[in-house]
């Protein structure tokens, strides 16, 4: 377990927020999450954002109404200290990038991952990048974002200039499909679950899909 | 080290010799992977939960010590429980080692963590030795075990099932053992779901009392030696996981060998730091996860243990 100073807690909109720790000895690869300890008893994992060369790690955050957590980082201050696990995980966006292409779907804060993808100066881009969020301001990374080669944000509840209106699900027959293609699926459950079972009718192989599921924990409990 | 042993080790609390397992022969090595797991189950006795170091990961390197260890004192099968198995980076090395060795056996949630890594899992059916999984369904009824385990999960769970046979590994589900349950009715309503998974009616169910978690103390009846003589038989005896099978647990950077896969809170049975070593520790039944296997029988092992529980007369014995 290591001891981390914040350096920062950006909030972009009253729910969501960006906290910023001193990185300390910590190493990772794209899709690592670590355990966040409020106490000796409280913990719960988010996936790191920040690019592997970057000297702080960074977390998107979304407050959970009584979450007990996700509350309680929204309140640290700069100096604090925050008890971090030791960085794991089963999800490597891109990994397969140097041989195959691959394409990345997130909602919400589920882009994490993505966004550590591609601040980590990756051998190759993703071929697309889908994103959905409810609100506009919620829209996390898009200099990143904007250099991947096919990229669609969907906003669900208002209308903006480039961009989707409506779930992400609503773009699935734009997505680029093929048989050498990985799909890396990071988000709500639902959504995983829709888009999994339309690339199995399309024929993609179930080993080419790749998911993180965010939100199936109670986070008050 | 193994830890220096309390003084109430070999007596219990009202002074009777306690029961214990002089182990024979090594038929089961059991690795435990860590408690890191991508879920946080309530009812979890590891207490593994996502980020969870209580008991570390486990290397290839550790752990083709005592593979190799194990194969040359005669091993039959390796088994994997965690945590999470496919949680740990290192997994999937150690069990392409294990199966050039002997059979295995993971014990696994079916989860995200298997499901991304399926491609390198399929490849196995290609190597020398069987693998088998037994998955965690723990109630008949999808919404009950996601109440623990998370929104969906009984689904993944089921379909990573009916995929892991089709590709022809050997499967088995594990549950949790109710208080006073109908046990045939229980088994009986997973039916339905092997059907839609497509494995045979006849799927293993392995079924788990409560362990309780990691360090608690419940009361349970003390096993004294005339317990073991007067209730068990000599096979039943036999086929207490301690005589035959030992677990393999990394804490603080050291791996050690423990009696079974149930104790590994407890220092008292940390019995060495090679297999040789281990197999010559008789083991006190002590610990409250003990009266479990006296109980029930050696539920964690599959196709080893003749022992049948003997619930009725066991709870006799609380001396």
């Amino acid at each position: 377990m290591n001891s981390l100073m914040v350096r920062r807690v950006i909030f972009h909109t009253d729910q969501l927020f960006e906290l910023q720790l001193e990185r300390g000895a910590v190493t990772f690869e794209p899709g690592h999450c670590v355990a966040l300890s409020m106490d000796a008893t409280e913990s719960r994992p988010y996936s790191i954002a920040s690019g592997t060369g970057e000297d702080i790690l960074r977390f998107l955050i979304r407050r959970v109404p009584q979450g007990l957590v996700s509350n309680w980082l929204a309140e640290r201050r700069p100096g604090e200290r925050v008890q971090v696990s030791a960085p794991f995980g089963w999800f490597a966006p891109g990994r397969s990038a140097t041989e195959e292409q691959s394409v990345f779907i997130a909602t919400g804060t589920g882009i994490a991952p993505f966004l550590s993808y591609l601040r980590s100066q990756p051998p190759r881009l993703p071929l697309a990048c889908f994103y959905g969020v409810s609100y506009a301001e919620e829209a996390l990374g898009l200099e990143e974002l904007r250099c991947v080669p096919h990229f669609r944000l969907a906003v669900s509840r208002q209308t903006i200039d480039n961009a989707f209106v409506g779930r992400v699900t609503g773009l699935l027959d734009q997505l680029p499909l093929g048989p050498g293609l990985h799909y890396y699926l990071c988000g709500l459950d639902a959504m995983i679950d829709e888009i999994s079972r339309w690339l199995e009718k399309q024929d993609i192989d179930f080993t080419q899909i790749h998911r993180e599921v965010f939100f199936y924990a109670d986070e008050t409990r | 080290m193994p830890m220096k042993h309390d003084n109430n080790w070999l007596l219990s609390s009202k002074g009777e010799k306690r029961g214990y397992i002089q182990p024979q022969l090594l038929h089961e090595l059991w690795f435990h992977t860590g408690t890191s797991c991508n879920l946080r189950c309530p009812f979890c006795f590891e207490g593994s939960k996502p980020g969870d170091d209580r008991l570390e990961f486990l290397t290839l390197e550790d752990a083709k010590v005592f593979i190799d260890e194990a194969v040359d004192l005669g091993v039959e099968k390796f088994s994997f429980t965690g945590g999470e198995p496919f949680v740990n980076p290192h997994f999937v090395d150690i069990l392409d080692y294990a199966l050039d060795h002997k059979p295995c056996l993971v014990l696994t949630n079916a989860t995200e963590p298997l499901m991304n890594q399926f491609a390198k899992v399929k490849a196995f059916s290609a190597k020398p030795h069987t693998l088998s999984f037994r998955i965690s369904l723990d109630h008949p009824d999808p919404v009950k075990h996601d109440e623990s385990r998370g929104k969906g999960n009984f689904k993944k769970a089921l379909d990573t099932l009916g995929r892991l046979y089709r590709e022809g590994f050997g499967v088995s589900i594990a549950r949790l053992m109710l208080k006073e349950e109908d046990s045939k009715a229980i088994d009986s309503a997973y039916l339905p779901y092997f059907r839609r998974a497509g494995v045979p009616l006849d799927v293993k169910i392995i079924k788990f009392p409560e362990f309780h978690k990691p360090g608690s103390m419940p009361h349970v009846p003390e096993i004294t030696e005339d317990c073991m003589t007067r209730y068990l038989s000599t096979s039943q005896r036999d086929g207490f996981m301690c005589n035959y099978s030992k677990m393999i647990v990394k804490q603080q950077g050291v791996c050690g060998v423990y009696a079974c896969t149930l104790v590994d809170d407890d220092g008292n049975y940390n019995l060495g730091k090679t297999l040789k070593e281990a197999m010559s520790v008789r083991v006190m039944l002590k610990h409250h996860r003990c009266y479990s296997c006296f109980a029930y029988g050696a539920s964690c092992s599959e196709g080893n243990c003749n022992t049948e529980g003997k619930e009725g007369e066991a709870t006799a014995c609380s001396a």
